[in-house]
């Protein structure tokens, strides 16, 4: 595959403030790479100085092994905004018609085109009625398809399904999956990391004005938080205590409990069960390296849950019906299991805090 | 009823006043700055209490010493702004009095005819002549009101510090008089119709370009700039492309308005197209270019709304669009020179009531060519902030 897009070592400061601080990635040819980070991360400066209307400090910017220069250039770029950057009161072709000369097309070819956006984004029976009058969806679609009018080899797709429903949703992906098979390659800024998650094929995760992190979601887990999956046990009654400690259970006494369930759990090797945290995402960051289990009750809202108990497993198919048998020897009755696999939200957590940045 | 409630409402809304800054500007200080410029159109300035001067030409043929110490009596009254540097390029004196008020240097002539003097002592005295712009519905009528009670003083023999004593008191000086000859009757409509038309035209120009050079700053804010400048389109193209949107329908604007002058009122615009389509295209572009300057300086669409509002109506009251500009003082007169409206009215003048040629708006057409090439260059400065950063 052809490089696409390559970024190297973007700088970009805004007085004492590194807005980009050395960012570097780089995109083939038909990719969907997803561009995460929290907000003030940088995100809306690198795809600023993608499309030239930020002059990066130091650093370069190659579409298909060619340098950008600071300003122009970019016929083969396209940019969909976060916000619907459309004429609200112009009708559709109105619309399409604007941005396609904007971007240079003239006469037949530009007429084609617009009956290729109608088809694609599904409004050809709405081509005469004014975006403001549309659903968010609706009018989300019209703002993407005047991106594209003129097949650009790269697009940054900014928050493209912020604010619509799930069957726009997916409408706008089945879209996005069409320019993908054509060979588009895509930059798909997000908040909605489950989106990311499912639907891009590599993803880069930025803070501080610094990639820190790059690669397929499984990446990312693996060197992140684990791959290990996160069972929520759920009882019918609570465990007496002197049971919850005799089948390794006890958020206030870790050693016991690591060593109990380490018996319990007999067999499954030094490389078993991935200690828990505190019950809030399940995924810590020594978690992939401890080498034992750990069984803890689950915190809902700010107290304990006597009826959910949480651990991390690594192999399901081994640990968990070894954990439940234990349970039940122990009296204990198992109403409800639960197993999910760790997440990208868990690795943007993980790599980014909780703390509010704004 | 929950009085509580009641109030509670009430100061939500004081509260989001006090935040709104602009719309406290609006509220409270741009009264009191409005009043400030109507008092000074009215009296001169800020409590002197001045009215302005006529501008008259005295044209003394008579040359007797009686026609002497008349003029001379005239050109000492405060009333008065005598008009000395008119045309002269060898026409004879009474045809450049003529012109001087036709091209609306002043708006009176006073003209002694040649034997005035000498025909007072007759049965049939020569009149005095008041040539008048009846555009100014004014200073015309206060102007042979004073040269009726001058001419009473100079029959009098009352003396003057200056001068010898008149000599004898004619007999007949109960038959002096002044004839009034409007020099732009004949056919034309009341002049006011032709200075409104403009000076409303040009004011809503003004409010109507600037309303709609928002259009920028609310592209600017949903991204739509942003994407523009991420095709092909640069920022010149963006500011040259809505000034000629803004001018356009300035120009249909304008078109509009004298139509309905025309239709409704008799005024003879088709007469005069030329010139009429050459003045509105200047305007409209100056009002154009100035709106855009406006929205590339403001930050906000409501900053824009607001600073809008208190430069169109003070441009408006300034420039002669609310009241003529002829009753206003002289520094007031030229304070309104700095506005589009003054020469946009003057030019319509120049066009519908003086029925000058079209080359004789030249001054105007310069003064808004150049200003609206500044104000585009000023706009195009200004919007550097929303370019590459």
């Amino acid at each position: 595959m052809p490089l696409a897009l390559a970024v190297a070592d973007l700088v970009k400061a805004f007085g004492e403030r590194r807005a980009l601080d050395g960012v570097s990635f780089q995109a083939q040819q038909g990719q969907l790479v997803g561009l995460l980070g929290p907000n003030g991360a940088g995100k809306t400066t690198l795809i600023r100085c993608l499309i030239g209307r930020c002059r990066p400090d130091a650093g370069s910017i190659e579409l298909f092994g060619q340098p950008l220069p600071a300003r122009g250039g970019r016929e083969r770029l396209g940019f969909v905004p976060q916000d619907l950057g459309i004429y609200p009161d112009l009708s559709v072709r109105e619309n399409l018609h604007a941005f396609g000369v904007f971007h240079g097309l003239r006469g037949a070819l530009l007429r084609e085109r617009i009956e290729w956006a109608l088809e694609w984004t599904g409004l050809k029976d709405r081509v005469e009625a004014l975006p403001k009058t549309f659903s968010g969806g609706m009018k989300r679609r019209v703002n993407i398809a005047c991106g594209v009018l003129h097949e650009p080899a790269v697009l940054l797709l900014d928050e493209p399904t912020v604010g619509v429903d799930p069957q726009s949703r997916e409408r706008i992906f089945a879209m996005i999956d069409t320019l993908r098979q054509a060979g588009t390659t895509i930059l798909l800024t997000t908040h909605h990391l489950e989106e990311a998650e499912t639907r891009c094929e590599r993803v880069l995760i930025i803070d501080h004005g610094r990639v820190i992190a790059e690669g397929t979601v499984g990446e990312l887990i693996r060197e992140t938080v684990g791959s290990d999956r996160q069972a929520t046990i759920r009882l019918a009654r609570p465990l007496a205590p002197e049971v919850l400690k005799s089948v390794a259970l006890g958020s206030n006494t870790p050693a016991l409990a690591r060593a109990t369930l380490g018996q319990a759990l007999n067999g499954s090797g030094p490389n078993g069960s991935v200690l828990n945290g505190d019950g809030n995402n399940g995924y810590g960051p020594t978690s992939s390296t401890s080498p034992q289990s750990e069984l803890t009750m689950s915190r809902r809202d700010s107290g304990h849950d006597p009826l959910t108990l949480r651990t991390s497993v690594r192999s399901v198919a081994l640990e968990l019906p070894r954990l439940l048998e234990k349970i039940s020897n122990a009296g204990g009755e198992v109403r409800d299991v639960e197993v999910t696999a760790p997440t990208l939200q868990a690795v943007f957590l993980h790599l980014t805090g909780r703390e509010l940045r704004e | 009823m929950n009085l509580r409630l009641i109030i509670e409402v009430a100061l939500v809304g004081l509260r989001r006043l006090w935040h709104g800054k602009l719309e406290l500007l609006l509220t409270f200080v741009v009264p009191v700055a409005f009043f400030t410029i109507f008092a000074m159109i009215f009296t001169g300035g800020v409590g002197s209490g001045r009215t302005a001067k006529i501008k008259t030409v005295l044209t003394d043929l008579d040359r007797t010493p009686l026609s002497q110490d008349f003029v001379q009596r005239l050109t000492d009254s405060e009333a008065i702004g005598v008009v000395e540097d008119i045309r002269d390029d060898g026409i004879n004196a009474l045809d450049a009095t003529r012109d001087a008020v036709v091209r609306g240097q002043a708006t009176v002539a006073i003209v002694v005819p040649e034997g005035w003097g000498d025909s007072l002592r007759t049965a049939e005295p020569t009149k005095l002549f008041l040539l008048a712009d009846s555009s100014d519905q004014i200073g015309p009528k206060v102007m042979k009101a004073l040269v009726q009670e001058t001419l009473g003083k100079a029959l009098a023999g009352t003396p003057r510090a200056d001068l010898p004593a008149p000599p004898a008191a004619p007999a007949k000086q109960a038959n002096a008089s002044v004839e009034v000859i409007d020099l732009f009757t004949g056919g034309k409509t009341n002049p006011a119709v032709s200075m409104y038309a403009a000076g409303i035209a040009v004011m809503f120009l003004l409010f109507s370009a600037t309303g709609a050079a928002g259009s920028l700053l609310e592209e600017e804010e949903n991204q739509t700039l942003e994407r523009l400048l991420a095709s092909r389109v640069g920022m010149t193209h963006v500011l040259l492309g809505k000034w000629l949107q803004l001018g356009l329908v300035g120009v249909c604007q304008v078109v509009v308005m004298f139509t309905w002058a025309q239709l409704a009122f008799g005024l003879d615009v088709a007469r005069r197209w030329d010139g009429f389509l050459l003045l509105t295209l200047v305007t409209a572009g100056a009002a154009a270019a100035l709106a855009l300057a406006l929205a590339a300086a403001c930050r906000t669409r409501a900053q824009l709304n607001a600073v809008s509002v208190v430069l169109v109506l003070t441009m408006s009251a300034l420039g002669g669009s609310m009241v003529p500009r002829y009753i206003m003082s002289d520094t007031m007169q030229q304070l309104g020179r700095a506005t589009f409206n003054a020469w946009a009215i003057d030019g319509y003048t120049k066009l519908f009531w003086r029925d000058l040629p079209t080359a004789e708006l030249w001054p105007e057409v310069a003064v808004m060519v150049g200003s609206a090439a500044l104000l585009l260059i000023a706009a195009r400065v200004l919007a550097m902030r929303w370019e590459t950063a």
